[in-house]
């Protein structure tokens, strides 16, 4: 009887208080991440003869650069607000160069044009935090994976590593 | 079955209505009563959350809306979805458009200015939960 009134009472549709990513989650780390991947994969192809390693180096690459723009896309589509290029005004000229550099990095095998790619994250890195950076963008971890001490968390995983911790030596 | 429960529905709301708001707010509720929405997401944190049904005026663009108020307009990207902002500024004859959190936002500084003429109507009553009842605007 509740649940039919309660039924005839709702509303028919939704408005949306929006939010593309309710949780508001950035951090170009992501973005670096898949750039140093493209860095390093250009470190092995280049140190290695193998032809049909070589292709492989080559797709894997290619698949982390795409990556590593979409992250940095992400940043600067999303995460960016106007009152963030008035604090600094060539933000989207860092941003459409990282953008660049990542398809650049998708197309050679040159690990100087990786590490441009690195240092233009880093840029867009810097306009992040001064901008509020982890502490508005990302979860505080209360308790960071690796540190010493009891881990708190109580999820199946999490529980089973810390039994294999307590194991006396 | 229905009928009955819908007339209780409407009795239920319009004594509230008379309640709080006495007569003319009753016309006002009966007249938007047709117009409701349930709030999604936090962009309008703490004004509105999810969860609020909300009663529409849906009076459309007319008066133009002024900054301050909270509109119902579709989606600028995506007509089928309708979004509730506030209108920030106006600015050229368009409305500037932006969420109470503007960190949990996606508003006019992503999809830029809006038209008056787009605007469907304003909310400007919460009658679910029961805690939270009462005027919004």
């Amino acid at each position: 009887m509740l649940d039919r009134l309660m039924a005839q009472l709702a509303p028919r549709r939704a408005v949306h208080a929006h939010c593309d990513i309710p949780c508001g989650v950035y951090d170009p780390q992501q973005a670096r991440i898949e750039a140093e991947s493209c860095y390093k994969i250009i470190q092995k192809y280049n140190d290695s003869s193998d032809e049909l390693f070589r292709q492989r180096c080559t797709h894997v690459k290619e698949e982390r650069a795409e990556l590593t723009k979409h992250h940095i896309d992400v940043m600067w589509h999303d995460y960016f607000k106007p009152e963030h290029v008035e604090k600094f005004p060539d933000l989207h000229d860092v941003c459409w160069k990282a953008s660049k550099q990542a398809s650049q990095v998708k197309r050679t095998a040159d690990i100087a044009e990786a590490q441009k790619l690195l240092d233009l994250i880093d840029r867009i890195d810097h306009m992040w935090r001064e901008t509020g950076g982890a502490e508005a963008t990302r979860m505080q971890q209360l308790e960071p994976v690796g540190a010493s001490g009891a881990p708190k968390s109580d999820s199946i995983s999490d529980s089973k590593a810390a039994a294999a911790d307590a194991k006396p030596a | 079955m229905v009928a009955p429960l819908v007339k209780a529905a409407v009795a239920l709301a319009g004594l509230l209505a008379v309640g709080r708001f006495a007569f003319p707010g009753a016309l006002r509720l009966a007249r938007s009563w047709p117009e409701r929405v349930a709030v999604t997401g936090h962009s309008m944190a703490p004004r509105l959350l999810p969860g609020d049904w909300l009663l529409v005026d849906a009076s459309g663009g007319t008066p133009r809306p002024v900054a301050g108020e909270l509109v119902v307009v579709p989606d600028p990207r995506r007509s089928d979805r309708l979004l509730v902002k506030r209108v920030s500024a106006v600015e050229r004859g368009q409305l500037l458009l932006r969420g109470d959190a503007p960190d949990a936002s996606t508003d006019s500084r992503t999809f830029g200015a809006v038209d008056p003429g787009t605007v469907l109507g304003r909310p400007w009553f919460r009658y679910w939960p029961p805690r939270r009842i009462g005027r919004v605007g």
